[in-house]
């Protein structure tokens, strides 16, 4: 089942702040005298489908404050924002009405659902003013929040059977691994009928084939831009030149670069990966990617030259030839390298904020909040650095990021975390900011220091664009790797999570993982002894 | 055992390790040693019982005639550790940018409501079963904020005020009981007429066996993991042994050096006065803040619980679970008794030795259970030593890798979170472990960290206390958490304990144990 994560980031009026935050104080706390009590099972029983929902007003700084509403439920966007506005309808109207007015071409929709007394659908503005991710992560990728619950209720029938007192353990501790699985599968198949039905693919080979696709298209795309100037190049310059300025190009790019490629003063970390051995890990992936890109070019070039100068087709074939292999070669010695120095060249002049301010009223307001669940939700907001190469970076890192995480996290493992249901990432405040929301297991230093200790080129990489970031170099050293710097940064970066709408609060990432191998061995009428005793290890 | 031998011999690191110049002369000895070899001592928890108006350091200069802070230096006939609770140093009339510069943990204490609940001392606002009924006795009752959100706080919230207070934690370590009694009795005369009174104390034992083992009062071998520090300017050895299990940095350890996050261990700060105090003291100045001197460098924190083993308790229980299991297990549970049982509470064997699943782990020396282990090449599992046992959640090590190129990041991962242990028994050894005979018995608990939330607070919240810890459901640590079931693997199929909690919180807080120089700083005040 697909899943969809959505928010919606809508600019308040200033002096309408206090008043919307008391309104989402009351979500929790419902006036009786005003409402109709509402607990969060009602809510969640409207809302089949939704998974986590949250409410946050970024505070007012550079901007005036932001109201963020952030969903994440199954199944497209279309049927859920009748089923938020059926449950929270009347909750949300007046909050919609501390937001601003929007410029563009909303305004008369807003003007008709915010009017005093509006009955009019509240549906189809969220889903005009639903934003989409740069970037989402789901870590238990196509588990229905029904899935979830049903594998969660066998777990515990499960536990109970095995647990169960007297005779009964004594039989499971003699029976070899298949027959408990017989066995088990033949108690709970009358109170977990589901059981006998096959089950329900987690991702489509559909959606598998389109996440490829679309991963296929920005490489290609990326690779068309990069080779671009070597292209030209080979189109009007001689060979003999062009070996010259290709020399004395390489010479002065690679002569910059080594120079001031080395870590400022006291911000080195010495981590394992930079940017060249990460590339010499994947040398094969990158010459196949690159073979398979002069292929596919040399199909759109080849007709080209025969447009443009009069060749025959045979004749085209050698000068096109001719002019993507220059065209890759420059990419990869020249372009790639003179972007990585002016990268540098923009690392070495960054300000970074040794000590961010954490207001403690606001800091201690989210602990409070913290950890009386294994699933906790964070919100965090982040400007980002300026400069055409820092935002063209961001946006295709984004993009490239969110397809990567799409075709190649198979189990919900980040590095060798599984600790996010869902999160992600959206550009606000017309690129100016970007912001990060996550639902995710243990507690904010737990969830912070595990990626500072096994992902910080991955935690750089994606947060590094943002100001104030540790100290980086060529993107994804050092950075997060200062850990105390980072956290400092991270939590200053956050604000207080206002309202909170979980389907599950104690089942975690790994957890419903595990619930998913047992249900998925218990469907199966039998299993081989290889396949039981693998499957054993999880009860 | 000689396989072990060849593979993992170049690489052994015996553990030990000491200070250079200038550190050594600046960091309490407590710090670098656990006083093997001063097996007896007392714990004085002190209050500064003065008026409203008074302060100072006289009574640290009283101290220092009778009872001198011993440094990292050297071998020592006998020693002494001084620590200090938030409230103390504010007593003392530390200047309030001094105070404010202390990190969050330290300022806000133990008993701060929302850290209650993460270590597993509060659940729904009410003392969890980790600690004593009424309450801990005593704590440094730092003062507590408002709750933000009053609707944040479960109603009938316990408040964490301890009936005692404490101010400084003074640690006496001496070669026998004759020579403690008469030297803390001179202690606490010199500190009287200062106004400084002993509230509590312990005596504080290693009680080592006749093997030579240290043995904690539920009998079994402890003390054998320890971290080992290391600075490039500041240890010996000076560079972590290649792939050594124990490793890490020393900033971990002492504040003001290259921590496991690759930062300074920042420290708090003091302002460099007009007349010289700090200077007089020897605190060098603070390498960001130019107007402040650097209260901190090699200084540290400790995280003190004061913790009671109810031990007949401990054992009953264990015997009537291992009996429970027992019977269910007609065919193959007849290794199944309270030892096997409690030995798989802790992960090792009783004489110290880490279970694995044919038998406890081969020494690489013969007279100590070795810690050159992970978990991942030969128990990921946990066959032998229970993913959840008390030394797995304490220390994952490798343990919590899926596949084998994590092996190396999660190792070093776990050994950013780890703690020194200098804990010491309180209490005589029991007679007989079934029987109660009454004695309050138990385990000073210290930890020396410089990040507390990252080090201390993180194993209990992340790993002792955390019902989700490695892919277990609904488990706590079995030793020190609330009542647990607890999975024990095995073939065909995991057995589950019920547990409960026989370690209780009776008292405890987080406390400073300044450098030399920060307490000269402190005596000058
Ligand atoms: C009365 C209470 C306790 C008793 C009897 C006890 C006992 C033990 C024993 C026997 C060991 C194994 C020996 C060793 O590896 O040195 C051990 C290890 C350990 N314990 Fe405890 N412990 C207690 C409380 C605590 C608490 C409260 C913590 C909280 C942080 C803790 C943290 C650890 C750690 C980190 C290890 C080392 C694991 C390793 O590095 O392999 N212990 N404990």
């Amino acid at each position: 089942m697909r899943q969809t994560t959505s928010s919606i980031a809508l600019e308040v009026k200033p002096d309408s702040e206090a008043l919307l935050l008391s309104l989402i104080a009351r979500l929790d706390r419902p006036d009786a005298a005003t409402q109709p009590a509402m607990t969060k099972t009602d809510l969640l029983a409207r809302m089949p489908s939704l998974h986590f929902f949250s409410l946050t007003v970024f505070p007012r700084g550079v901007f005036d404050p932001l109201f963020v509403i952030e969903a994440n439920f199954d199944g497209p966007a279309g049927p859920f924002w009748p089923q938020l506005e059926a449950a929270l309808g009347p909750q949300l109207r007046p909050m919609i009405a501390c937001c601003k007015r929007p410029a563009d071409g909303c305004g008369p929709l807003y003007d008709a659902v915010t009017a005093p007394g509006s009955r009019r659908d509240l549906a189809p503005y969220l889903q005009t003013r639903a934003g989409k991710p740069s970037v989402y992560h789901h870590g238990n990728r196509g588990m229905s929040r029904q899935r979830v619950v049903n594998e969660a209720a066998l777990f515990s029938a499960v536990e109970a059977e095995l647990d169960a007192a007297g005779q009964v353990a004594q039989t499971w501790r003699i029976l070899p691994p298949a027959d408990i699985h017989a066995r088990l599968r033949e108690k709970l198949l009358p109170q977990f009928a589901w059981l006998a039905q096959p089950a329900p693919a987690r991702k489509t080979l559909g959606e598998k084939l389109g996440d490829w696709v679309r991963l296929a298209v920005l490489v290609l795309a990326v690779l068309v831009v990069l080779t671009l100037p070597g292209q030209i190049a080979a189109g009007l310059v001689e060979t003999d030149r062009l070996v010259i300025a290709f020399v004395l190009l390489t010479a002065i790019v690679w002569g910059s670069l080594l120079r001031i490629a080395g870590p400022l003063e006291g911000t080195a970390t010495h981590g394992r990966t930079n940017l060249l051995n990460f590339a010499w890990r994947q040398i094969f992936k990158i010459l196949i990617a690159l073979a398979v890109f002069f292929a596919v070019a040399m199909l759109v070039v080849t007709p080209t030259t025969v447009a443009i100068s009069h060749l025959s087709w045979r004749e085209a074939v050698i000068p096109s030839a001719r002019a993507l292999g220059w065209g890759i070669a420059a990419m990869v010695v020249i372009v790639l390298p003179a972007l990585v120095l002016w990268l540098r060249w923009l690392e070495r002049r960054d300000s970074t904020q040794d000590a961010p301010t954490i207001d403690e009223a606001v800091m201690r307001l989210m602990r409070e909040r913290e950890d009386h669940t294994p699933i906790n939700h964070m919100a965090a907001m982040i400007p980002l650095k300026p400069g055409i190469l820092r935002t063209v970076l961001v946006h295709v890192g984004h993009r490239g990021l969110h397809l990567a995480l799409r075709v190649f996290i198979k189990d919900g493992y980040l590095a060798s975390m599984r600790t996010i249901h869902f999160a992600h990432w959206a550009f606000v405040n017309n690129g100016a900011r970007m912001m990060f929301l996550s639902n995710y297991d243990l507690s904010w230093e737990t969830y912070f220091d595990d990626f500072i200790e096994k992902a910080h080129e991955g935690l750089t990489l994606a947060f590094g664009s943002g100001e104030g970031f540790p100290p980086t170099r060529l993107l994804i050293q050092d950075g997060a790797s200062h850990g105390t710097l980072f956290k400092a940064w991270a939590r200053h970066s956050m604000t207080v999570s206002r309202y909170w709408l979980a389907a599950y609060t104690d089942i975690t990432s790994d957890q419903i993982e595990r619930n998913f191998r047992i249900a998925a061995g218990l469907r199966q009428p039998t299993l081989t002894p290889e396949s039981a005793a693998q499957w054993i290890v999880d009860l | 055992m000689s396989a072990r031998k060849s593979d993992r011999g170049p690489k052994r690191d015996d553990g030990s390790w000491q200070l250079t110049e200038p550190h050594a002369g600046m960091a309490q000895g407590m710090v670098v040693s656990g006083y093997d070899h001063l097996p007896t001592g007392e714990a004085l928890f002190l209050e500064f019982a003065w008026d409203r108006h008074q302060r100072g350091g006289a009574w640290l200069a009283a101290l220092n005639a009778i009872a001198p802070v011993t440094p990292a230096d050297g071998k020592v006939p006998r020693s002494v550790s001084l620590s200090l609770s938030w409230t103390g140093l504010a007593r003392m009339g530390l200047d309030q940018r001094a105070l404010a510069s202390f990190p969050q943990a330290f300022r806000e204490g133990m008993y701060q409501r929302d850290r209650m609940r993460r270590l597993g001392d509060t659940c729904d606002g009410q003392w969890s079963d980790c600690v004593i009924p009424t309450g801990p006795r005593w704590s440094g009752n730092t003062p507590q904020l408002p709750p933000e959100d009053p609707a944040s706080v479960p109603p009938g919230q316990v408040d964490g005020t301890t009936p005692i207070t404490v101010h400084a934690m003074l640690l006496l370590f001496t070669a026998t009981d004759a020579e403690v009694a008469a030297w803390s009795a001179e202690v606490e005369q010199a500190l009287v007429p200062q106004g400084v009174h002993v509230v509590h104390r312990r005596p504080i034992a290693l009680h080592k066996g006749d093997d030579g083992i240290v043995r904690e009062h539920f009998g079994f071998a402890d003390g054998m993991s320890q971290p080992v520090p290391f600075d490039p300017d500041a240890t010996v050895p000076a560079a972590a042994v290649p792939n050594g299990w124990n490793a890490v940095a020393l900033g971990d350890v002492l504040l003001g050096h290259i921590n496991g996050h690759h930062d300074i261990a920042a420290g708090p700060v003091v302002p460099i006065e007009p007349d010289g105090r700090t200077a007089a003291a020897g605190l060098p100045r603070h390498p960001r803040a130019g107007d402040a001197a650097d209260f901190g460098l090699n200084g540290t924190f400790l995280a003190v619980r004061e913790l009671l083993q109810d031990v007949p308790g401990f054992w009953t229980a264990l015997t009537r679970e291992a009996a429970r299991l027992r019977t269910e297990d007609p065919h193959g549970g007849d290794v199944i008794d309270a030892t096997w049982l409690g030995e798989r509470v802790i992960g090792r064997c009783m004489a110290g030795d880490a279970l694995r699943a044919n038998g406890p782990l081969p020494r690489n020396d013969p007279a100590t259970p070795d810690n050159e282990f992970g978990f991942y090449d030969d128990d990921q599992l946990g066959y032998g030593c229970p993913i959840g046992a008390h030394m797995r959640r304490g220390n994952p090590r490798d343990g919590l890798a899926q596949r084998p190129d994590q092996v190396r990041t999660l190792r070093e991962a776990a050994n950013r979170h780890r703690i020194l242990r200098r804990g010491r028994k309180f209490g005589p050894p029991i007679a007989d472990r079934m029987v109660d005979d009454g004695v309050e018995r138990g385990l000073l608990f210290l930890a020396i960290n410089t990040d507390i939330e990252r080090q201390f607070e993180f194993i209990m919240q992340t790993w002792m206390m955390n019902p989700n810890f490695a892919t277990l459901f609904d488990e706590a640590d079995p030793l020190v958490g609330t009542a647990t079931p607890m999975s024990l693997q095995a073939k065909p199929l995991r057995r589950k304990a019920h547990l409960e909690n026989f370690v209780k919180l009776a008292g405890g807080d987080y406390f400073f144990l300044p450098s030399l120089p920060a307490l000269k700083y402190l005596e000058l005040l």
